[in-house]
Order: structure tokens, then sequence, then C-alpha cells
């Protein structure tokens, strides 16, 4: 009746046995059949090489596909610029003495008294400040409010206008007087659009500057340094910015010019309290800088906290 | 197994034997193992039970004189029990049904849902999580709260897989409760004198019960007064033939004596009144339903595999996690980092989705089978089936067609074969001779069975005869051959009767012919063959009565000899025209005390009797023959009709010779031919007790075509046990309570859904819903596709680890920003690889499957080193690739060039910088540089679907190319155009970046993946290109999983 049976030769329905039991010695170097870990040389030098094989190819590839990324990027300018690019055109504010030791997060904690806890912000600063002293090299200009400004042209930044944020005076911080320092961050082809004059919703202190300052050198992305959530207002009274409360537009815009340095602004806290945390917000003021204070979403502003002992 | 002896139980060759095991069964076999693979003595307590269950049946309420009955149980024959005495009885002995088997409490199984496989890495993870922001929350002021987030996604994460995995087991669960929940059963009870109606379950000890044909035996009872009472036992014992029952006390076993009749077996004749001795789980069936409770059924194939590869994959997430713990702190990081790169690896290493896939895989596999009349009650068995490499398959109703037909007849001295197929579509046969006009007519009017009423539009071989199995046989074929049988048996009006009893052997019956003008009686008798042959003087040969003499005796004898070997029940059938002058019309027929002639009559033929194998039974085992399935019949029937119906189906195919054919060819006693050289054997359930463990493996090694015959429910066991001691895979079929034990045992018990008993339907884990042996083979088809289709799933859904896992090894090691967030991997895990990998349960077979050998279940691993090397060395190195080189693209084109990106990690991650410097000079606030990373993140996640579409056309096959396997799984290539949507969804969809931190691409960026997904596969393509050109090489034998 059924045609199929007849093929079946002998041994047909050998079961499968489980393997033989082995010893934990055994899996890495068993004698009987030369494996180590289950292989003999022969077969693990076989797949190496196939493995080696493989990943050589792999590589070719990512390397080619690397190449022509590479090759498809501009050295002097990114790809995608401000809104193109993931940046944008809001720039965020950065401030110096910045612990290289990032679980210190953003504390500046020292005690004037103590060389040591001083020394360690002030040679910070002295780092940080290190590209603007030494200006040789690329010609910079020094620019004025006046002059008609040429994109490509290089601003210098001027150290000895700090004020009582002078080195010699170790930025105030052998006096407990401590500066800190502001720097606008340097967005690729960002043009400030600024205020030129005093907007609602800007501190007393600030609206005074800018209706004290003359009018042709009111371009400026201004700064205004606060309590955060405007707590401990006291504290906050007796704040020094130089050499301006401000960014003069002249510096504007970064297109990654050789010798390009970013305008700074030094704040100094004269009367900080002792051995309380002071926590800090600094925000520019312009047209094209959109703040927001969350901690999560931070535009526009930057915090810090000062803990003078 | 010792047993007692033949004397005190009953016939040698009877199945009752071995029900009963005298000494005590200490699962052990002969030479001190233990019988079953799996069952180790564990619990002292469990095993007495057993072995109490496997005790013999120790009663003696059918010794004991009716009035002891009686008065043991306080009832009365006649008035049967007081209402309070049933009421007290119902109290101290509960219901009259069975226990159902011990369930799992819902809880439980609910909790291992939520804490098995994956779940227990997956809730540390999200435990670390939870530590990991409290220690943040406690120390600054505002904390990041990621950790919290991505630890609630976990926890949900497990708890929605175990709410599914959950449903899904107790969906399959509810199939089992349709069973359980047929029609109430009714028993007729006598209480007080007053006939009542009871459900069955409310019986109890002593009460009068009335059965007649048709009811099944509401309980174990004890037969007071019987009238042509028979039950057919079948489902308790596995003998098809209906036993008569009777008042009288013949036999010391319990099971053998004919005063007792058995819960759940049917009464099929007469009608009996008897005292109920046992109820629910003290009746033998209930005895025995218990037998198969208790035994442990250990794990599925399938879920073997699984655990397998749940090791193998919790193993390398905890080695991967442990190891880069340990180096993230010899690198300085802070612990509080150390614990959530240990997160981020667990998350990567864990494919999430995974056992929801292989659930819902199943799930369809089983919908698709139940569709094929497969019923698949355990989800694990769909795939049981496909393992499988020995069917221990019962004879009646799954390779028969359960329904006695007539095989063949002799009459004018030749055998004359009848069609026994089920549709009429055999052969034909002359109906004009005048011998089988006499046959015909002997066979119609000598013949009580009838059909059943109302049964008008139903085939003739469906429709349901009342009477004897032989009668309907002989009915059905009468009706078949000439037409109305009720019309001719009303023309020749029946005047008198003596019934077929087991002294005579024989039925007459006399009958006023239809011929008007022959006032002659016909006297027409049918019975045992050589009893009818005694009985005859002359015998109607081409239409002449002969003398009987020797040669026509001869030539009787060869036919009887002939069909018997074919195992065939024959009858006989004569008849006599009785002489008018003697027996007038009116002539009064005295049946008890014979005052008409009944010897010298003529003989006219033989007809015999067969159930035959089902049409489909036959292409069926060769099917399974070429698909190196051992087939092996095991039956409580007679030898010699198990031989015919194996020989008949293919289970012993032509020129295979057992070990008697052997000595019968070669004409020397069965001792001394070599039992190697038979490759068939027909192994008698008494020879079968005396055979140690280690001879019956011998058996079942050296015969690849074995019929067991005569076997009882425990030699079945035996018989399981052996093949499984093995190594094979058994599945088991079968329908009677006898069965139940073996189908429990079995790696797959397959019960009959029409036919099936419901303790079997109980110890089962498939039930064939049409009874036929066919459907096994669908079911093996199915089993072993899905098996190759899980591993294609798997493959695919594995190889998106390494892209996964690898973002967050160089975070740690070249201090680079993060390519991949933990909540991207988590989209891809259970978002986008979800339906494509639930798509290759769809895919169609490469190659005939049921054309190679039973998977090997040691070796031939559902997850084995080649996947994984395939998965995670090969395929999803070059995943990586394409996940890496999309984010430096993104990073570059952003202003961080490649080399800018090493080391900055710690920069990039501090809340305190808000001005980290690009290649360009730009300067990042901390935001901005986030909305970069997890522009990254995305890209990276996008590039990683790119690239399974490639993963996934690959995955279709193991061996052939794509092109001959083309693109016709429409449910696949949904999934690949799912996935696409899906991912633009998750990255263009407003909102998104708030709540997935998942930010829009540009459209460029989800081309840099397409080279990548090309030189997957190419480079698969030719791998198997390469593997069908050099089969068995080292390609394969390193690549081919």
């Amino acid at each position: 009746m059924s045609k199929n049976n007849g093929k079946n030769a002998k041994g047909d329905f050998e079961f499968p046995q489980p393997a033989r039991k082995q010893t934990f010695a055994q899996m890495i170097y068993d004698p009987y059949d030369k494996t180590f870990f289950g292989r003999t040389g022969k077969n693990w030098g076989q797949l190496m090489i196939f493995y080696t094989v493989f990943y050589i190819i792999l590589a070719a590839l990512f390397t080619i596909c690397m190449q022509g990324l590479l090759s498809s990027i501009d050295d002097n300018q990114p790809k995608w610029q401000l809104k193109e690019s993931l940046i944008g055109t809001n720039p965020g504010l950065g401030f110096r003495p910045l612990s290289e030791q990032t679980e210190r997060g953003s504390v500046i904690e020292f005690d004037g008294k103590k060389p040591a806890e001083s020394d360690y912000w002030i040679s910070l600063i002295n780092d940080f400040l290190k590209d603007y002293n030494h200006t040789e090299g690329t010609p910079k200009k020094h620019c004025d409010y006046s002059q008609t400004h040429r994109p490509t042209d290089v601003c210098l930044v001027d150290t000895a206008a700090f004020g009582s944020c002078s080195p010699d005076k170790n930025y105030g911080y052998k006096s407990n007087e401590p500066c800190i320092f502001l720097k606008l961050n340097k967005i690729f082809g960002w043009v400030p659009d600024v205020y030129e004059s005093p907007q609602s919703g800007m501190p007393q202190e600030l609206q005074k500057v800018i209706n004290d300052t003359k009018v042709e050198e009111r371009q400026q992305i201004w700064v205004s340094c606060n309590g955060h959530f405007g707590k401990d207002k006291e504290n906050f009274q007796n704040i020094s910015y130089y050499p301006s409360q401000g960014f003069p537009i002249y510096y504007y815009p970064y297109l990654n010019q050789p010798g390009y340095l970013s305008p700074l602004v030094a704040v100094q806290f004269k009367s900080p309290p002792k051995g309380i945390m002071m926590d800090v917000e600094c925000r520019a003021w312009a047209k094209n800088v959109i703040y927001s204070g969350s901690a999560r979403d931070r535009m526009g502003s930057v915090t810090f906290q000062i803990i003078v002992d | 197994m010792a047993l007692r002896s033949d004397y005190e139980h009953g016939r040698a060759d009877s199945y009752r034997v071995a029900t009963v095991i005298a000494t005590d069964d200490d699962n052990r076999t002969a030479d001190g193992h233990y019988k079953s693979r799996r069952k180790m003595p564990a619990k002292a307590a469990k095993k007495e039970n057993l072995d109490d269950l496997k005790q013999e049946l120790d009663i003696d309420h059918h010794k004991i004189s009716p009035e002891e009955l009686y008065q043991r149980f306080q009832t009365h024959p006649e008035n049967g029990l007081s209402h309070a005495k049933a009421k007290e009885n119902l109290e101290r002995d509960g219901p009259n049904a069975l226990t159902p088997p011990k369930q799992t409490p819902e809880w439980v199984k609910f909790c291992k849902n939520l804490f098995g496989g994956f779940a227990m890495l997956l809730w540390i993870g999200a435990i670390l999580c939870f530590v990991a922001y409290s220690i943040q929350a406690s120390t600054s002021e505002e904390p990041a709260d990621d950790n919290l987030y991505l630890g609630i996604v976990l926890s949900a994460v497990v708890i929605v897989t175990g709410i599914f995995s959950y449903y899904q087991e107790s969906k399959s669960s509810k199939i089992m409760e349709s069973f359980k929940n047929m029609v109430p059963q009714f028993a007729t009870v006598i209480r007080e004198g007053e006939k009542l109606t009871l459900r069955a379950e409310d019986l109890v000890l002593g009460d009068v019960v009335e059965v007649k044909f048709g009811d099944r035996i509401p309980a174990d009872i004890r037969i007071i007064e019987a009238r042509t009472f028979k039950v057919d036992n079948s489902s308790l014992t596995g003998e098809s033939e209906p036993q008569s029952r009777g008042a009288e006390f013949t036999h010391e076993n319990p099971l053998e004596t004919k005063n007792l009749a058995f819960f759940s077996t049917n009464a099929v004749e007469g009608t009996a009144k008897g005292v109920v001795i046992s109820c629910g789980d003290h009746t033998v069936m209930g005895r025995i339903a218990g037998l198969a409770s208790g035994l442990d059924t250990g794990e599925t194939p399938i879920a073997k595999e699984i655990h397998h590869f749940i090791h193998l994959i919790t193993g390398v997430a905890v080695f991967l996690g442990v190891t880069f713990f340990v180096i993230a702190f010899i690198l300085g990081y802070h612990w509080l980092d150390a614990v959530i790169f240990l997160i981020g690896i667990i998350v990567a290493n864990v494919p999430e989705g995974l056992l929801a896939t292989v659930t819902v895989c199943l799930t369809l596999t089983a919908k698709r089978m139940a569709s094929k009349n497969c019923l698949v009650k355990n989800l694990e068995a769909v795939e049981t089936l496909g393992s499988t490499s020995t069917i221990c398959s019962d004879k009646t109703g799954t390779l028969t067609q359960n329904r006695m037909t007539v095989a063949h007849m002799w009459f004018d001295n030749q055998i004359i074969e009848a069609d026994t197929t089920e549709d009429q579509s055999g052969v034909q046969y002359d109906r004009t001779s005048p011998g089988f006009k006499a046959l015909s007519r002997i066979a119609t009017l000598c013949n009580r069975a009838e059909f059943k009423g109302g049964q008008d539009g139903v085939p003739v071989l469906k429709k349901e005869v009342s009477g004897d199995a032989s009668e309907a046989a002989l009915l059905k074929c009468m009706e078949l051959a000439l037409g109305d049988v009720m019309n001719i048996r009303k023309r020749n009006k029946k005047i008198a009767e003596v019934p077929f009893n087991s002294t005579n052997k024989y039925q007459v019956s006399i009958h006023e012919t239809e011929d008007s003008g022959d006032p002659r009686f016909l006297l027409v008798m049918k019975g045992a063959p050589e009893r009818i042959l005694e009985r005859c003087s002359t015998i109607f040969i081409n239409g002449k009565e002969k003398v009987l003499d020797e040669e026509m005796k001869e030539a009787f004898n060869n036919a009887y000899m002939e069909l018997g070997g074919l195992g065939e029940r024959v009858l006989g059938f004569c008849d006599f025209m009785l002489p008018s002058d003697k027996y007038p019309s009116g002539f009064k027929f005295n049946t008890d005390d014979i005052n008409f002639p009944i010897d010298n009559l003529r003989f006219v033929g033989l007809m015999s009797m067969i159930d035959p194998p089902r049409a489909a039974v036959p292409d069926a085992v060769a099917k399974c023959r070429s698909a190196g399935i051992k087939v092996i019949m095991v039956t409580g029937d007679h030898p010699i009709t198990a031989k015919a119906i194996a020989k008949s189906v293919g289970i012993i195919s032509e020129g295979n010779e057992t070990v008697e054919d052997i000595a019968q060819r070669l004409n020397i006693p069965v001792s001394e031919v070599n039992p190697r050289e038979a490759k068939a054997a027909v192994v008698h359930g008494a020879e079968l007790r005396d055979v140690s463990s280690d001879q019956l493996d011998e058996i079942l090694r050296y015969h690849t075509e074995i019929v067991f015959a005569r076997t009882s429910p425990q030699q079945k066991l035996i018989i399981v046990e052996g093949c499984q001691r093995m190594g094979a895979i058994v599945a088991v079929t079968g329908d009677g309570v006898n069965d139940s034990p073996a189908l429990k045992k079995a790696d797959i018990g397959v019960a009959m859904g029409i036919a099936g008993s419901d303790v079997s339907k109980q110890a089962a884990d498939m039930i064939l819903l049409d009874d036929n042996f066919a459907s096994i083979v669908t079911g093996v088809e199915e089993g072993r596709l899905i098996f190759d289709n899980l591993k294609k799933s798997i493959a695919y859904t594995l190889t998106s680890n390494i892209p996964e896992i690898s973002p967050f090894l160089a975070f740690i090691l070249c201090d680079i920003p993060l390519p991949l967030g933990t909540v991207t991997i988590l989209c891809i895990d259970l978002g986008t690889d979800m339906i494509p990998a639930i798509s290759l349960a769809y895919e169609q077979a490469e190659s005939d499957i049921m054309k190679r050998q039973p998977r090997d279940p040691y070796r031939d691993n559902l997850v084995n080193r080649r996947l994984i090397s395939m998965a995670y060395g090969q395929i999803g190195m070059i995943q990586a690739a394409a996940g890496f080189f999309v984010y430096f693209v993104i990073m570059a084109e952003n202003g961080f060039l490649p080399m800018k990106l090493f080391g900055i990690r710690k920069m990039w991650d501090s809340k305190a910088v808000n001005d980290l410097t690009d290649s360009y000079g730009q300067e990042w606030t901390y935001r901005d540089r986030k909305t970069l990373e997890y522009t990254c993140h995305t890209a990276f996640f996008i590039s990683i679907v790119v690239v399974q579409w490639a993963d996934l056309i690959i995955c279709k096959t193991r061996r052939n190319s794509i092109f001959q396997q083309g693109m016709r799984n429409w449910a696949l290539n949904f999934g690949l155009v799912f996935e696409t949507v899906l991912a633009a969804f998750l990255s263009y969809c407003p909102g998104m970046e708030k709540g997935l931190r998942m930010y829009p691409l540009k459209l460029v960026w989800w081309f840099p993946a397409i080279p990548f997904a090309l030189a997957i596969f190419i480079y698969d393509e030719t791998r198997r290109f390469y593997l069908r050109r050099n089969p068995g090489g080292w390609l394969e034998q390193e690549t081919y999983y």
C-alpha cells in the first residue's frame, strides 16, 4: 500500500544520545580530542582567519565610508550652520574659572586666607587667559564702535581693561572678592541683534547702566548676574563688571577666524556672604538671545555657585 | 517487573494481567536504573501515593452475595437508598466525579511569568535604576529623572510582557475547559422506591441505578439484574469487543468478572440494574486517571531550548555587565556611573521582546494547527511534534476507522474482496451471481442490527447502528449492495429467531419468503464458521447445490485460514428451505425447545470483517518514515489483527519479515532464527511481561518496525519509557482511559477528539479533532516549520543586540558621547523589531522538511554556537558599524569631527560645562549638546532599522537564496513597512523629543546606513551561495545555524 517503506536502510532509527559529560578541565583542554574550549588548534586557526578576513573587510568598508564623510566636510566651516545645525542660533554663556574636575560641577569654593585654595582658581584663570595674553603671531585689531567692521577682522581682547580683576590683584581671590569671567558661546556666523535701550524685565541696575552708556556704545550684548530665582538679593548688591557690562558687537560674527578670541566680561562679587553658597545666574540680553532658566532646558544664561569660606 | 502467575489473574494473553502489579514498582528497571529519564525519586510521600495507585484493585464487592451487598450499603434492590442515607453518603464521600488534576494556583502562574526568563534580569535593571535615582535625588537638588523614567519603563516592560504571556497561557488552558464542561450526565436512580433522574455527580455508594444501551455507566456498579446487557470497555481496557455483563460472579479479578460494570464505559446493548459500589476517584477509571496525573512529565523540548537560550543570553549579559562594571571602576568612574553602565548593558543585552515573539509565533502555529484538526492544549507542545522521533500509535480509531466493515466474502469457492474504503471508492464485485444472492439473503435476514432513526441524509457507512459491531458491518455491507435492507426484511417476515449465544455460537432465524408462490419457510443461520460447517451437508456453488465432500471442506478450510490470517473476523453462513409438508404456513416454531432442523443445512459462504485502516493512514505512515520517524503500533488487539493492519498501513512494510515469518519461510523453529535478521517484530503483551528493560531496548533498537499487541496500560507506559531511554522523543496517541498514563508520560500525548475519553484528553498535550493519524503528520510538519522559523526569528532579533551593546562599550572605553540610549534600545526591542520577528513565523519552508531526520535534541539546539556567531560576530558587527558611521556623520556635520569625540565624555556630560568647544571653535551649551546627542541616538536607531531590513531579508532563508525563496511572505513585507513607518513616526512625531528624546532627522541621515545594509545582503547571499555549493563544508559547520 505504501511505496516508500522499503527504502529504509539498517540503523535508520539510531536515536541521538547526549554528549559525554565533560569536566571543567576537559572543557578547557580535552586531551582525548586535543581541543581547547571544544575546538582543535587547526579549528581555532581557521576560525581566526575567517574572522580576521571578515573584520578586515568590514574595517575597510567602514574606512571607505569615513573617508567619504571626511572628504565631504570643510576644514574651516561646519557643514550645517546656525538654524541648519543643531547648535541653533541661541548662544549660551560660559564662565571661568571652571574646574577641570567635573565632579566639582560649577561650584567655586575657596578661602582667601588659604593660599592653596585660592591659588587653584587663580591658576585656572591664568591658564584660561594665557591665549589672551599671547597675542603675537596673528594680527589683531583694536576695535571700537566707530570703526566699520569687516567680518574677517579679529578684534583684540584687552586683558588690561579688567580693572580690579587683573592678575596682579589675583583676580580678587586672595581678598575674598572673586572675579568670574563670562563669555558668550561662539556660534559660527551668528550676528547679534542688540537692545539699544533698556527693556522691561531687565534688572534695575542694568537699565541704569544702559541709560548711562553713550548711545553709540550701546551696541552691546548686555550681561547681568543675579541670584538664581531672584533669591538672596542683598548678596548681589555689590557687583562690578569690567570692562563694560556687555560684549561689544564688533567681535561678531565668529567665522572661525584664525586667532579669534571671545570677548570677556569680568564680574567681581565684592561682598560675598561668608560660608554660604551664593547661587549665581548670569544671562545675556539681546533680541536674538532667548532666555530659559530651567535646569533642564537652560538657554541664554549660565549658573554657578560661589562659596567663600 | 515481576508478576504473579497467570492462574490468579486470568488468561496469559489478556491485557488484564499487566494492569496489576504485585510487587511494588520502585520506578527502577530490573538492573536498577531509573525507568524514566526524568523522574527522579523526589518526594517520598508522592511516590507512596503513586504506588498505591499502581496496586491491584482490592475489592470484593463482586464476590459477596447480593444480600450481603445490600446489607453492606444499607440499600434495597427494589427501593434503593433512603434520601437521608443518600444525603449522608454524599456528604461523606463527596460528589461522584473525578477530581481534576491539581492546578497550579493562578497567582503562582502569574508570578512565574512575571519573574521567569529574562524578567529577573530586567527587574534587577529596574531596581538599579531606582537605586541610582534615589541616590541622585538625595545628593542633588535637581536630579536628572532619566533613571526614574527608565526604571518605570523597565518595570512596565516586565509587567506587560508578563501579563501578555500569562494571558496566552490561560487562553490555551481554556481550550481544555471547553472539553470539561460537556453535556452534564444524568443517571436513573431508585431511591425510596421512586425512580429519579439525577445528575451523575449526585450518585452515592449503594444507589440502585438503571442503565440501558447508549448510556454511559455513571459509576462502578455491581450488576444485580441484566437483560442482554453489553458494555464497551474499550476506553478502560482497549478491547474493542463489547463484553456481555450479567448478575453472575464469574471471576476473581474484578476487571474480568461479569457482574461489574465500570464508570465511564459505555452500555452498548440491553439494560441492567446495579448497585453503585464505588464513586469518583475510587472507581477504576479514577485510579488510572490518578496514576496519570501522578506522572511527572518534565519539560517540553522547546521549553528546554528556550531555557538553554535564556541561560546563554543571561550568561553573556551578566558577564559583560560585571566585566564592564569592574572596568569602569578601574578606569576611575564614580560607582554610580558604573551602576548606570551596568543598567545600560543589561538593557542592551536582553532581547526584551523576544519571549513575547516566541509566544506569538507558537500561538500562530497553534491556531494554524487547530484549523488542521490538531488542537494544542499546551503551547509548547506545538513544537514537540516536530522533534518527535518515535510515534507510538494506538490502532483502533487512529489508524483504523473504528468501524467493523466487511472486507472479504467467500462464495462459489472464491474469495471476493469487498470495498472497505471510507468513501466507497474501492473495488466493486459482481452482485448478480447466485452465490452472492444467497449469501446476501442470509446476511440481510439473519441480522438483528438496525439503523437508528433520523439519519436520512447520512451516508450508509456513517450511519449509526444499534446492535453488535459485526452485525452492523453486515447490515451496512448489505445496504450498500442491495439497497433498502429494512424493506427486504419486511418482505421476508421473520417468524422465529434463536439469538446468538456463546455456547451455540450461531444465530438462526426463520422467515417467510417474498416469493409468494413458494409457501416454504426459509431458515437462515450464521455463526462461527467451523460450527456452521459442522451443521451442513451440502454446499451451494455456482448456483448448484453440491455434496459437502472432503475437497470442499479443504477449500473451506483454506479460505477460512486465509481470511483468519488477515486478522479478520470470519462468519459462516448457511440456509435451508424448510419443506412445506412438514412446516406448513402457520407452523408454530419453538425457539426454546427447537422443533425445526438445524443440521444438514446448505452451506453458502463466509464473510469476514475487519476494522479497516483509514484511507489517509498509509500515506501518513510513509511520510513519517521518510521524515525519519519510527512508527510503533501499540494495541490491545489480537496480534494477528494488529499485524494485518500494520501491514496494510505500512507500519510493517512490504518485504519485511518478522522472526516468525522467517521461521516459517525457512521452515525452522523460531528459536533458531537470528532476531537481528528480522526488521519487523510483533511483540505480544505476554512476552513483554517477561522481558527485562535491556531486552526491551534491544527490541526497540534492532527492529525498525514494531507492533505491540495485547498490551496493557502499564506496558504501554513501559514501551514509552523504553523509547525515551533510547533517546527518542516520543509521541503517543490514545483514546482510552487506559492510555492516559502513557499519554502523560510521553513527550507529547495525543488524544482523540471524537472517541477519546475525558481522562485521556486531560492527560494529553494535543487533541486530534478528527481522530485521524494523518493529522499527526500535519502536526509534525508544522512543528518542524515553527522550529526553523523560530531560529530565524531569534537570529533576527539577536542580531540587533550588537549594535545595542557596542555603543555602551564605546562610551565606557573610548569616552565618547553615548551613541545610543537605553530608551531607544527599548524602542528597537519592543517596537520596530517585534512585528518583523513575528512575521518570520509565517515563512514558508525552504525545502521539504518532511524529507529530513528529526532534529537531534542534544545537538541541534534552537540557539547554537553558529547562530550566535552569525548574529553577534558577523551581521551584528556590520550593523554596529552602520550605527557608528551614522553617529560620526551627524557629529562631524554638526562640528564634532571624529577625533574630537574621543575622551570628551566627561566634559560632554557635565552640566557645569556650558561652553564645550567643537572642531570649528563653536561652543555648545549643555542643552544643545544633548540635543545633538539625542539626535545621534535617533539616527543610530534609524540606522539599525535600515540594516534590520537587510537582516530580515537574509533571515528568511538559512540555505536558499532569497531569489529562490521569493518575497511572498506578506506578513513579513508588512513588517518591513511597519518598522519603517514606526521609526519615522518616533523620529518625526512632535512631542517625541520630550517623551522619548527622539529628534527629527534630516532625510540625508537615513542614507549612511544603506551601504551597510547592502553589505549585509551581499555578504549573506554569498555565504549561502557557498553553503549550497559546498554542503557540509567548513562554512556550513561554522555558520549554518
